[in-house]
């Protein structure tokens, strides 16, 4: 009984231990919150806000996610306003002083980031125009690096002692990118401006990448529902350009993308804006892999 | 833990082995060497960030406009149209302390027409204290249920619960005082308990502002459960005490319950909300106004509640239904009862109208209701905001 008794202390000992030295990490995002886990490697617990398949504009501020930012070492956000709607008013009520803007663990994972669709002036009657910039930049690969650096020297801050650790995780991640960029980049060009309609103005980064010319969007204007005008537009404009695919993403309904579907033959496809949109996507890479192979098979 | 350092060996271990397939196949096509020269080009990008808009440390600023067109089934002038309110309002972080909140509200008189304006709330929050602590210190809306700390324009009706009227009236509860909030330490679920002195900004039909040291007190707690991940329960349980209009103390507990539902992956679409609030209150008074002046202290106790539906139909439609019911907290014998239905539509987050329809029925007629015991009551309500506007509660 003695020995049970002091094997199990040891256990729990251990354990906590162990526990004591975790950096809790919360990101606003699953894309972030993967890179995190694959720069933090065994030293980190990586807590994301929102799911892979909900539009990270909206998401709602439960007070249950307080909890985890009251406890958080550090903090990762995509920034650009991106998260304006709830990221604040979470942040003000966690009363952690160690994640707030200008603390050591508060991460903005869009720094060093090169901005596309940087408005020279803002003005609401364009729709939802972000005064950064497009901040769907995760969907470029590339940029994935530069959200790795950007969480690396958060870490790197808060825990200096496991900088080399971080730091080989980080290079392990950069040449990861760069050959599963080659496959990606290789798969996507035959495609090289192939022209697709989208449903909201989030894949610039993506299009650019892998050279998709998107001719127009569903939406109107960023924000604004699909109009009945819109879509004759959509309608005229696949017919003349012969577009194959109109891309969407989980968080959207699909009823007026299937209108021009059934108006047009072009094929309605859920690409993954996120970590996590679907099953299959389990990590950053996977995100490319999934969304790259369905494009491959539809659009050839 | 231990799963996840053989995971992390395996990840290392798998992408060396990746690497070296990669040394293996340098001399690939031309393609993969133009690729490789462009992700060199891409690499400056990390280093050299680009320049972005010009930093400012002006505070954020928004004006909301509240326009609103009435009918009343009653009166000779039972129809009207007012710009109800403008709120100014001005937020930002005053350092790495704390951030303050500005709502200046300028409101019109609808039998004048005349504005007359005044500081809604104004407040500073530390973002620093120990112990998971936060200080509100300023004038503040008091933390009492789901109706009181919101601003009017982002409620999903207009005309406010008839037990919230009655009990803290139109303007709701709100005073000049501390509120110290702790964050308790339970990691199961959400639980923030709140305590809160402050005397009365004006007077409300329970409170009054003292002309003594007889401040409002206030204690609550909030309870928040995830049922799911697209389903949640709140439960707030408020008590406070402060001084009557007759110089006595009024105590006041409060329960109120909300369920929402909101499904994750279409919360723009869908959603239901169920949300109950009630008021119970005890009141000293010498006197009480609808009877002759009692010759001892006597005790009024009084309830009032409100049961509130909000279904989102579509991703610009929402359809509320509520039922209330109330006495006065100085007459209990009174009771008033309303059906309430609202139709909004909300163009975008910065945009919404909303049409109402409210049926009333009283057991006493009163003169503010040209003495009718039951009327009907229809709104508009045009809510539109420019500038940068924080976000809600949830």
């Amino acid at each position: 009984m003695k020995k049970i008794i002091s094997t199990v202390s040891i256990i729990i000992a251990s354990i906590s231990i162990t526990f004591a030295g975790t950096i809790h990490v919360v990101t606003t995002t699953q894309d972030t919150k993967s890179i995190a886990e694959i720069i933090g490697g065994n030293k980190v617990e990586v807590f994301a806000i929102a799911t892979g398949y909900q539009n990270p504009h909206f998401v709602d501020p439960k007070p249950s996610y307080i909890i985890k930012l009251s406890n958080a070492d550090l903090y990762v956000t995509l920034g650009l306003d991106l998260e304006a709607g709830w990221s604040p008013s979470l942040l003000s009520s966690s009363r952690n002083t160690k994640i707030q803007k200008g603390s050591d663990g508060y991460v903005d994972a869009s720094v060093g980031v090169t901005l596309q669709q940087v408005p020279s002036s803002i003005n609401r009657s364009e729709g939802d125009i972000h005064a950064f910039g497009n901040p769907h930049y995760w969907l470029d690969p590339l940029n994935g690096k530069a959200i790795a650096r950007n969480i690396c020297n958060g870490l790197e801050k808060i825990s200096p002692a496991n900088k080399e650790y971080y730091e080989a995780n980080l290079k392990t991640f950069n040449e990861q990118i760069d050959l599963k960029m080659k496959a990606w980049s290789t798969a996507m060009a035959p495609f090289k401006g192939a022209k697709v309609i989208a449903y909201h103005n989030e894949w610039c980064y993506f299009e650019n990448r892998f050279g998709l010319k998107i001719v127009d969007f569903m939406e109107p204007k960023p924000g604004i529902p699909p109009t009945p005008s819109q879509l004759v537009k959509i309608i005229k404009e696949v017919k003349e350009n012969n577009i194959k695919v109109i891309i969407t993403s989980p968080y959207f309904t699909a009823s007026s993308s299937d209108v021009v579907s059934k108006q047009t033959g072009a094929k309605t496809l859920t690409l993954a804006t996120s970590v996590g949109a679907f099953d299959a996507i389990k990590t950053y890479y996977d995100l490319f892999d999934y969304n790259i192979n369905l494009l491959k098979s539809n659009l050839k | 833990m231990v799963y996840k350092n053989i995971l992390s060996i395996l990840i290392i271990a798998s992408t060396v082995g990746a690497m070296a397939q990669t040394d293996s196949a340098k001399s690939d096509s031309l393609l993969l060497l133009q690729i490789q020269s462009e992700m060199q080009q891409q690499a400056p990008a990390v280093a050299a960030p680009q320049q972005r808009v010009a930093a400012s440390a002006n505070p954020d600023i928004s004006v909301i406009g509240d326009f609103r067109g009435l009918y009343r089934s009653f009166g000779t002038h039972n129809a009207d149209a007012e710009l109800h309110e403008a709120e100014f309002s001005f937020q930002s972080v005053v350092d790495p302390y704390a951030r303050a909140d500005f709502f200046y509200s300028v409101g019109e008189d609808a039998k004048t027409g005349k504005f007359s304006g005044g500081i809604e709330e104004g407040y500073l929050t530390t973002l620093s204290l120990p112990w998971h602590l936060q200080l509100k210190a300023g004038r503040i809306k008091q933390d009492v249920g789901r109706v009181n700390p919101v601003h009017a324009h982002a409620l999903p009706f207009i005309n406010m619960p008839d037990a919230y009227v009655a009990f803290f009236g139109e303007e709701g509860l709100k005073g000049d005082g501390l509120s110290l909030s702790w964050l308790l330490p339970n990691r199961l679920f959400f639980q923030e308990l709140t305590v809160e002195a402050s005397s009365v900004d004006t007077e409300s039909p329970t409170f009054e502002r003292s002309s003594t040291n007889n401040y409002l007190y206030l204690a609550h707690l909030k309870n928040f459960w995830d049922l799911s991940s697209n389903a949640t329960l709140e439960l707030g349980l408020t008590a406070m005490q402060g001084e009557n209009l007759q110089q006595k103390l009024t105590d006041i507990g409060a329960i109120d319950v909300t369920y929402k539902w909101k499904p994750v992956r279409f919360n723009t679409y869908k959603s239901v909300t169920f949300q109950n609030e009630l008021y119970y209150s005890q009141s000293s008074f010498d006197s009480i106004s609808s009877v002759a002046p009692a010759l001892s202290p006597v005790t009024v106790n009084a309830i009032g509640f409100y049961s509130l539906l909000n279904v989102q139909v579509a991703k610009r439609f929402f359809l509320a239904g509520r039922y209330d019911y109330t006495n006065k907290p100085d007459d209990a014998s009174f009771v008033r009862q309303s059906g309430t239905l609202t139709l909004g539509w909300y163009a975008t987050e910065f945009q919404k109208i909303e049409i109402e329809g409210k049926y009333s029925a009283m057991n006493e007629a009163m003169a503010e209701n040209n003495f009718e015991k039951s009327f009907v009551q229809a709104n508009l309500r045009w809510i539109f905001v420019i500038g940068s506007h924080g976000a809600h509660q949830y």
